[in-house]
């Protein structure tokens, strides 16, 4: 190669304007060209269409729970009795106090993600609340954290009451 | 940023790697648009490794669930289509490219002394290809992908002795089934790595004979220009308008490649009125077909893709610059398109009457061309030369024809 | 050249143009016709209101069954094979699956005569397992053109249901190309300013 050359491709560092024009629209589009990859690997419309679930709570007897998936989620639905829901009023929980008021739709009914707020473990339910297995934290049959490692109740997926015995969970 | 570079080039010789092979690699500065064939492959096998990641994100290689599971890409996933489209575009577009820089190749002499190992690793690499696409094609599960899957694994059937037995464990069945779906879908995500190797000793291959170029002669170091920025512009060039095509067929036209039986899922009960492969195999299946016998039609099509491998050899002639001073060869070159545009026809078709007789006179054509050239390229060399030469094409020939006569 | 790239363009932009109170229309005859006995698997109820059909109108059709559920056919596949002898196909790729798509379905369907045996026969598919639905071998000049309407109709909304992302992909395939002509002049200009260098 001759010595012009070689100075030739040394020039190449000075950007021009249209250099630089040409290079920034590549870069757009090179940008944009990620979108729809990354897209690809968020829910699919099928995954999404099953966003809510809907749950008869008819068949729940005072004192019993049931768990339902919700995005793939368990989620706890409880009849709360009588003295569970005195109980639960007359206290605030422990490290992260809230009313149980402010839990519930309807004071008999308890509907929580039942994803420990630790760690992401299941709770296993146990006569006061719930236990979670992974870690010992303890939650009280308001979904509130009462010891152990968690930071957090358990959290309050959106839901309402369809009818007096149907549960849509998913939506507010 | 220069203290970063320094902390680099202490430990990995990076600016010396771009330097050598880019801002100061010597590049022929005659080199056409036909050269720039070598970087849109690498590119198009950037975006089907890409894509078929992606794909394999969503897709299940498993017989009852594949076709529904392509379905579900195309009509669920965010984009999907657009990904998949781009894949099975890829593919074709993949197989348009190699074959224009393998024309290149021949048409210019590239594969000549002292290219041969890189024409070689070129016709590995064109192997591996063609088995990657061909076990790509069974995923969608569709009639088409089954029944081709399972005419061409029953080709190893002409295997002696052990025939059967081969057809069965590559199928890992008595038929196309549950298990060769698995392995194919296995050996096509690990392929494509395995050409990404091979590209990388093509291009160290490719790096130490450099280019060859249009006028056939070695070129004075004043004509040698850098491959950075005057080739990488011009490539990405080149790399636009063959985006602008490609995406027309991808958007537009996206089924231009798909067989309609391919919407029909895989059933082994039933074979579609006419199976066809993929456009890319067509002139080779021709040639299987063109040939009566089993064993004779799977050596005849072996043979004709196996065949560009001796081409240094079979090419005597010592008249430098491929087709452009050799009017034999390049009518040879010619004929022999021709021919496999007619062969790939004769493929697409069912073989019957006066299209059968076609497919076998293009069959003898085809290896006529490569068994002829031996004999062709030595007589032409003396006839070129006795009628003259451009100065410089005449020296090299000479020179070359001098020192091989030297080793004699 | 860039006069060959606009004559494709234009040549696209004619494409998926099938008007939406036809496809309405189509979705109508699928499903009260068609899902008598033909499965729609790969479409699901609330794909429908892509179409423009109201929550209503989808409710209706459905009955029962869940509005995210796929168009199944009304018939239990076995009580299908006992009856045709084959269980009809579903319908999803049918526009796809044939050479001729939409044109060829609203053959198939409009094809029906009574052969000279005084047997039920289709032109466009001889040997054809489905009885005559809409009776066209039975119909009178109106009746016919009628029949013709209901198989336009339904190719379009099969044609539709074969490739439901075709709108989406057109446009934006118009934007994507329209990008790439404009990189590509732009590469184009540098790459002749670049090779003025070595001039």
């Amino acid at each position: 190669m001759s010595e012009e050359n070689i100075k030739d491709g040394a020039d190449l560092s000075r950007r021009d304007f249209l250099g630089t024009v040409t290079a920034g629209v590549a870069a757009a589009g090179v940008a944009a060209a990620c979108v729809p990859f990354v897209s690809s690997m968020n829910p699919s419309s099928d995954v999404l269409a099953k966003a809510t679930t809907e749950i008869d709570i008819s068949s729940i007897p005072p004192g019993e729970d049931r768990t339902v998936p919700w995005q793939g989620k368990p989620v706890f639905v409880v009849h709360r009795t009588a003295e569970q829901i005195s109980a639960m009023r007359a206290s605030r929980g422990g490290k992260d106090p809230e009313e149980d008021g402010k839990r519930v739709k309807k004071p008999e009914w308890l509907v929580v993600v039942g994803i420990c707020t630790h760690l992401g473990c299941v709770p296993n339910k146990s006569a006061n609340g719930w236990l979670c297995p992974c870690h010992g934290s303890i939650y009280d049959n308001s979904g509130r954290i009462i010891s152990g490692p968690a930071p957090r109740n358990l959290d309050l997926p959106p839901y309402h009451f369809v009818s007096e015995n149907k549960i849509l969970i998913g939506k507010a | 940023m220069n203290k970063i570079v320094a902390w680099i080039d202490a430990r990995f010789p990076l600016t010396y790697f771009i330097k050598h092979e880019l801002t100061d690699y010597p590049t022929p500065r005659n080199l056409s648009y036909w050269w720039g064939f070598g970087f849109l492959a690498g590119i198009v096998l950037v975006i089907q490794i890409v894509t078929g990641i992606f794909l394999a994100m969503h897709y299940k290689p498993d017989s009852s669930l594949a076709f529904d599971s392509i379905q579900h890409i195309m009509r669920e996933v965010n984009y999907g289509w657009l990904i998949r489209y781009l894949h099975s575009t890829g593919a074709s577009a993949f197989f348009a490219v190699i074959y224009t820089h393998m024309a290149r190749t021949l048409y210019y002499g590239s594969y000549r002394r002292p290219r041969e190992l890189l024409w070689w690793t070129g016709q590995g690499l064109l192997l591996l290809m063609m088995a990657t696409a061909f076990m790509g094609y069974l995923l969608p599960w569709g009639q088409m992908s089954y029944w081709g899957a399972q005419v061409i694994t029953s080709l190893f059937k002409a295997t002696p002795v052990y025939g059967e037995e081969i057809v069965t464990w590559l199928r890992g069945g008595f038929t196309v089934d549950d298990p060769t779906l698995t392995r194919f879908f296995s050996l096509h995500y690990l392929f494509p790595f395995l050409i990404f190797g091979a590209v990388v000793i093509h291009l160290v291959a490719l790096h130490t004979v450099r280019s060859s170029n249009p006028s056939g002669i070695n070129l004075a170091d004043k004509d040698n220009i850098p491959f950075h920025p005057y080739f990488t512009i011009k490539d990405l060039f080149g790399l636009g308008i063959f985006m602008i095509g490609y995406l027309l067929i991808v958007f537009f036209k996206p089924d231009l490649f798909i067989e309609a039986a391919n919407n029909i899922p895989a059933n082994p009960m039933q074979t579609p009125a006419h199976i066809v492969p993929e456009w890319y195999f067509l002139p080779f299946y021709a040639i299987l077909r063109a040939v009566p016998d089993l064993a004779g039609g799977v050596v005849a099509m072996a043979i004709s893709v196996l065949i560009f491998a001796a081409m240094p050899y079979l090419d005597r002639s010592r008249i430098t610059g491929g087709a452009r001073y050799r009017p034999l060869y390049r009518t040879m070159f010619y004929v022999f398109v021709i021919d496999i545009f007619v062969l790939g026809y004769v493929g697409a078709h069912p073989p019957t009457g006066t299209l059968k007789a076609v497919g076998e006179v293009c069959t003898t054509i085809y290896f006529l061309i490569f068994l002829l050239l031996p004999f062709v390229s030595r007589w032409e060399e003396k006839f070129v030369l006795a009628r003259g030469l451009p100065p410089a094409v005449e020296a090299m020939a000479r020179k070359e024809i001098a020192e091989a006569e030297g080793n004699v | 050249m860039f006069k060959f790239l606009g004559f494709c363009l234009m040549a696209t932009v004619g494409l998926a143009h099938a008007d939406e109170a036809q496809l309405k229309r189509g979705a109508h005859v699928a499903v009260e016709v068609c899902s008598a006995c033909h499965s729609l698997k790969y479409i699901k109820y609330n794909d429908l209101m892509k179409l423009g059909l109201t929550r209503a109108e989808v409710d209706a059709m459905r009955g029962d069954k869940d509005i995210g559920g796929p168009l199944l056919s009304q018939m239990a596949p076995n009580d299908e094979l006992g009856m045709f002898g084959i269980v009809p196909p579903d319908l999803s790729l049918m526009a796809k699956a044939r050479e001729g798509g939409a044109v060829y379905i609203h053959d198939v369907i409009t094809g029906f005569y009574t052969d000279a045996r005084g047997q039920s026969a289709n032109h466009a598919f001889p040997g054809i397992k489905m009885p005559d639905v809409l009776m066209v071998a039975q119909a009178d000049a109106a009746g016919k053109k009628e029949i013709d309407q209901k198989a336009n109709d339904v190719s379009a909304f099969l044609e539709w249901a074969s490739d439901p992302q075709a709108q989406e992909r057109t446009s934006l395939g118009r934007y994507v190309i329209g990008y790439f002509v404009f990189l590509t002049l732009l590469l184009y200009f540098l790459k002749k300013k670049i090779w003025r260098r070595l001039d």
